[in-house]
């Protein structure tokens, strides 16, 4: 094993965790806003929304994040400024940030819909038979609690993202893996640029679970 | 104040509720007994609407409750309920979850809901577990809180389904004594329960339930020494 092209390649890998995680956190933040409003139809009376949305949540789930991607990235030409922000190429970068964050919207949909219906039935009752509307118990007693439910669940889903974000390095945004892949060709070497790969993906999941840990417990340690 | 005609709740094809009449007058305690089963919490919990009743009507102080036109909030902020297995919410005070509908409801200010929540909570002495959370508290306290809560809207009746079910039995004294003085200031009570020492000590009236009907109905001291249906002897020989 010889890690000594680090010296010269460091910046390949440095860029590309950067551009990783600026892609993680725009799919996270635009999935959390899709995941709500899925989750929304999904628990509503009306039955149209509602069947849109378990549609959705059931095709995005069942469907390989690979040919959804390309879907969207070859199958759907999209008005996207061909300049490049920050050494990403937009024309791929939009694209790549719409896959995964129309997919992890799917999931995050579930984790809220479930945060919801996990809260105990008799506090919807007891806040009902005070007189609060069906809204004001939603807001000031249903959210609060289930929002306890939903982010530690919300933190698991980004680390995911991290990881599943790797697959938009095939429709060519300079991610980590991407530029690891430039690394692994340009020295005729697979093994040591995979493992400096994979040990970023590693530290940057292990980082963030156990950081959500730590907020979880204190969060816990509140009531 | 509560005039019940013709109720029936279906649970698909479960037929829980089958026709009751039922008049609660102001100032009483009415107190449902009946075997589990026989439908008396379901009854309880159409008085409010939150169980919606098949067929029926619910009249509550004049005003027909049952129909779609009546804003069923404006009549639930004047039926307080406790339920039997507390139901607070667990991520507010004991001061939150008493103050919350007050302030939202009624646009009572903090302060002024606070006040009456802690001369409340001074009734029942618990004026030092203001700012716990439910989780700190014990059955019996929980249970008497939520009666506070209840009675912070200032409501005209009160329904109880079975409030002491889920204590510890050395916690059901204290709250059966909130009750208990709860009536004696002359409170309208619905109380579902299996305590008959509270119905015969504390109930004006007392309803027999069983299979989804109203099979008797006295004064405590006739339906305990004389009961006439034979389902009502049946029942009271057990529990007696």
């Amino acid at each position: 094993m010889d890690f000594s092209f680090l010296r010269g390649y460091y910046v390949y890998f440095f860029t590309g965790t950067a551009n990783t995680v600026i892609l993680a956190l725009f799919t996270v933040f635009l999935g959390v806003i899709i995941g709500t409003f899925i989750a929304l139809m999904k628990i509503s009376r009306n039955k149209v929304l509602s069947f849109i949305a378990t549609a959705y949540v059931e095709f995005i789930r069942g469907t390989p994040l690979m040919v959804q991607l390309f879907i969207i990235y070859y199958g759907i030409p999209l008005p996207v400024p061909d300049v490049t922000i920050l050494g990403m190429d937009m024309s791929r970068f939009i694209p790549g940030v719409m896959a995964l964050s129309i997919n992890s919207g799917a999931y995050v949909a579930e984790i809220i819909r479930a945060g919801i219906q996990a809260i105990d039935r008799g506090q919807m009752e007891a806040a009902r038979s005070l007189g609060l509307t069906h809204s004001m118990a939603m807001r000031y007693i249903i959210l609060p609690q289930a929002l306890r439910n939903i982010l530690p669940a919300l933190g698991n889903e980004f680390v995911v993202v991290i990881k599943e974000s790797s697959i938009v390095s095939i429709v060519g945004i300079a991610d980590l893996m991407f530029n690891t892949n430039v690394v692994r060709g340009a020295l005729y070497k697979p093994m040591e640029p995979l493992m400096v790969a994979a040990l970023i993906y590693f530290i940057l999941t292990f980082t963030l679970s156990k950081l959500l840990g730590k907020a979880e417990r204190r969060m816990r340690s509140d009531d | 104040m509560i005039e019940v005609r013709g109720l029936h709740k279906h649970f698909g094809k479960l037929h829980v509720l089958k026709g009751i009449d039922a008049s609660i007058q102001k100032g009483e305690v009415v107190v449902v007994i009946g075997p589990s089963g026989s439908g008396k919490s379901t009854f309880l919990r159409c008085l409010n609407l939150l169980e919606q009743p098949t067929e029926g009507e619910i009249i509550f102080e004049g005003i027909n409750i049952t129909s779609k036109e009546n804003n069923i909030n404006l009549y639930r902020q004047k039926m307080g309920m406790v339920f039997q297995q507390f139901n607070l919410f667990p991520h507010l005070t004991v001061m939150g979850n008493i103050t919350l509908a007050p302030m939202k409801l009624k646009n009572l200010s903090k302060e002024e809901a606070e006040e009456k929540a802690l001369n409340l909570l001074r009734r029942i002495g618990l004026e030092d577990k203001a700012t716990s959370y439910p989780s700190q508290l014990s059955g019996g306290q929980k249970q008497r809180i939520a009666i506070v809560r209840a009675l912070a809207m200032s409501p005209d009746v009160m329904l109880f389904d079975e409030p002491t079910s889920a204590l510890d039995p050395e916690m059901v004294g204290e709250v059966l004594d909130v009750m208990k003085e709860l009536a004696d200031d002359g409170m309208t009570m619905v109380v579902v329960t299996h305590e008959m020492g509270f119905a015969r000590e504390v109930g004006s009236r007392v309803l027999f339930m069983d299979d989804g009907k109203i099979l008797e109905e006295a004064k405590p001291a006739e339906l305990f020494n004389n009961p006439k249906h034979p389902r009502t002897k049946e029942f009271l020989a057990k529990v007696l």
